[in-house]
């Protein structure tokens, strides 16, 4: 090995850092396992469900309406998706601990810069990918029972409220998972420790009185989104709230990733 | 108390500790200063605390009491910028999965915000200057442990650091993957700032100028290398005998009276002795071989006891742990 002598005084880009780790981490959630896994098992349950309802329409003559059917695929796969979201989500930071975040944390990016870099890839792949999932699973249905008034009770307005409302939520559960996976010593107490958040953060939101929205009523009234019958200000309120859930979460979680040791 | 000025020193800590969420003091209160062109030896066993020391300067663990400057700047998990001049080796380098050579050291170039014009240039001939040029399209993953130290090399030289911080970087490696290691060392130190970590007491010797000795945690010694040599423990030999067991037994009986002896232990045919500082080492050693030939017993050998470095090394350890509870007054010799 020959020791180098380079030229040096380089211009330095310092937002290069944040992008170096926000690509390599959105190639690393395509490339894993458990996205994959999350990935199919939405497609598995989302298609078999749609081919049952179009079976039993064209065989038996039952059908059902557009926005429950969608209804139906939407509250499972989001519910169906936490334990696979939480192992993506709660696994981006702790998950690198004591192994990869050492050569990456001693090069030139701060802890905020990694942590914000992580948090938006996380949150990016998850949420733009269970929309895209939506964009597909309403079209396929569209395409497939559109042919009377009943069946197409669907609007696209609807169909793309009622996608940004769950995948508000996932971006909350993202936000809370990658905090959670910064603050704690290892993935299997940031999971122990998101099912726990989870479970409380449910239960206090069920807990608050009818005009503020909580996601297990927004899953409620999800057909009635799709319907584009809703009311504005209670969607818009949710929106407004997730998203102040997730900056709060995010920024709990940067100030003590900053504070922790790696 | 008012900090000293550390603008010309490459880095400073004072009344550094570490300790893991109260359970484990893994640094305890180490101060010390190294000056740019120092190599510095950091020595000490398993568990001393000398990853931890490496790792508050990096600023990848935050001290619990005490600070450490680098470039005459605070260390802190945020100093981004202090790190763009600092080259790092851990222990047992990990990398991304999926990744080769070139992706590998294009992220990290990255990562200290180098542009592409510098950054591919650059990482093009690191990969040649470390003999990886015919592996650098090949998943990391595949690598041995040579290729994978090369590599850590290439990465921690990506950024052109005035300071090089390698953590036992002859760990796992072979002896001709180690001599080149150390010639490397070698070059770099005219030109930069190093701090080894090693438990290869002979690479220190041979490519250090300065060495510190922690111990549980404790700084025991930081100075030259000729001073950790000049605190050897003189007067301790090894003889191989030869000749009638009951004669050897009779011989180290006697030598075992003479008050210029502190000690004699016959191990089979090895005699171990430690002589005291009062007499000339020549005269008592004069005094010895006369009680062997005396009593018909040969010499096959004569030797001093350790390397140099490494007796050193040693002998502090052990002075440390006799110390006791003397060491609550006075202070480390380091320090």
């Amino acid at each position: 090995m020959d020791p180098l002598t380079l030229p040096s005084t380089t211009k330095i880009n310092r937002l290069l850092p944040y992008w170096a780790v926000l690509q390599t981490d959105f190639r690393q959630t395509l490339r894993s396992w458990v996205y994959r896994l999350w990935v199919l098992l939405m497609v598995v349950a989302a298609g078999g469900y749609l081919l049952y309802e179009f079976g039993a329409r064209n065989e038996s003559g039952i059908f059902r309406n557009g926005s429950v059917q969608l209804k139906d695929v939407f509250r499972s796969v989001a519910l169906g998706s936490l334990a696979l979201v939480a192992v993506l989500a709660v696994g981006s930071i702790s998950s690198e601990r004591t192994t990869v975040a050492d050569a990456v944390l001693s090069r030139g990016i701060s802890r905020y810069q990694y942590f914000l870099a992580k948090w938006h890839s996380r949150t990016t792949s998850i949420v733009c990918t269970f929309c895209l999932f939506a964009g597909i699973v309403v079209t396929v249905q569209m395409l497939l029972f559109g042919r009377t008034h009943d069946e197409s009770d669907v609007t696209v307005r609807g169909a793309v409220i009622a996608t940004l409302a769950i995948g508000a939520g996932l971006a909350v559960l993202v936000s809370l998972g990658v905090s959670l996976g910064a603050l704690t010593n290892g993935t299997v107490m940031g999971i122990t420790a998101f099912w726990l958040l989870l479970y409380g953060g449910m239960l206090v939101l069920s807990l608050l009185p009818e005009p503020y929205p909580s996601p297990g009523r927004v899953l409620e009234r999800l057909q009635i989104i799709l319907r584009d019958r809703y009311d504005d200000g209670l969607v818009w309120r949710y929106l407004a709230g997730a998203a102040g859930l997730s900056f709060a979460a995010a920024t709990v979680g940067a100030v003590g990733f900053n504070r922790k040791d790696v | 108390m008012a900090e000293p000025a550390g603008t010309d020193l490459v880095v400073e800590t004072s009344h550094l500790t570490k300790i893991y969420q109260n359970r484990q003091i893994a640094l305890n209160d180490c101060t010390l200063t190294i000056e740019p062109g120092a190599v510095l030896g950091l020595l000490g066993p398993n568990g001393a605390g000398k990853t931890t020391f490496l790792r508050l300067v990096l600023g990848l663990h935050r001290a619990t009491a005490g600070w450490a400057k680098v470039f005459g700047r605070n260390m802190s998990p945020n100093a981004a910028d202090l790190r763009r001049r600092i080259g790092y080796i851990p222990t047992n380098p990990q990398f991304p999965k999926g990744m080769t050579p070139i992706t590998y050291l294009d992220y990290i170039g990255r990562l200290f915000g180098l542009p592409i014009n510098t950054r591919k240039p650059r990482l093009a001939a690191l990969i040649r200057a470390v003999d990886l040029l015919p592996h650098s399209g090949e998943p990391i993953a595949h690598f041995t442990p040579g290729m994978t130290a090369r590599l850590a090399v290439a990465t921690s030289l990506l950024n052109e650091p005035d300071l090089l911080i390698w953590d036992e970087p002859t760990h796992g490696l072979d002896i001709e993957a180690r001599r080149s290691m150390l010639e490397l060392i070698k070059s770099l130190a005219a030109e930069k700032t190093l701090i080894l970590s090693s438990h290869n007491l002979s690479d220190v010797d041979e490519v250090c100028n300065n060495a510190a000795v922690l111990n549980k945690g404790q700084l025991i010694f930081y100075g030259s290398l000729q001073d950790l040599k000049g605190r050897i423990r003189k007067n301790h030999y090894e003889l191989d005998l030869e000749g009638d067991q009951k004669s050897i037994t009779k011989t180290v009986q006697l030598l075992r009276g003479l008050k210029e002896v502190a000690a004699a232990v016959l191990r089979h045919r090895r005699l171990d002795l430690k002589l005291t500082d009062e007499v000339p080492n020549s005269a008592v050693l004069a005094i010895v071989l006369q009680t062997l030939a005396d009593n018909k017993v040969s010499l096959l050998s004569v030797r001093t006891v350790g390397m140099q470095t490494e007796q050193a090394y040693l002998d502090m350890v052990e002075k440390e742990e006799q110390r006791g509870f003397t060491r609550l007054y006075s202070q480390a010799e380091a320090a």
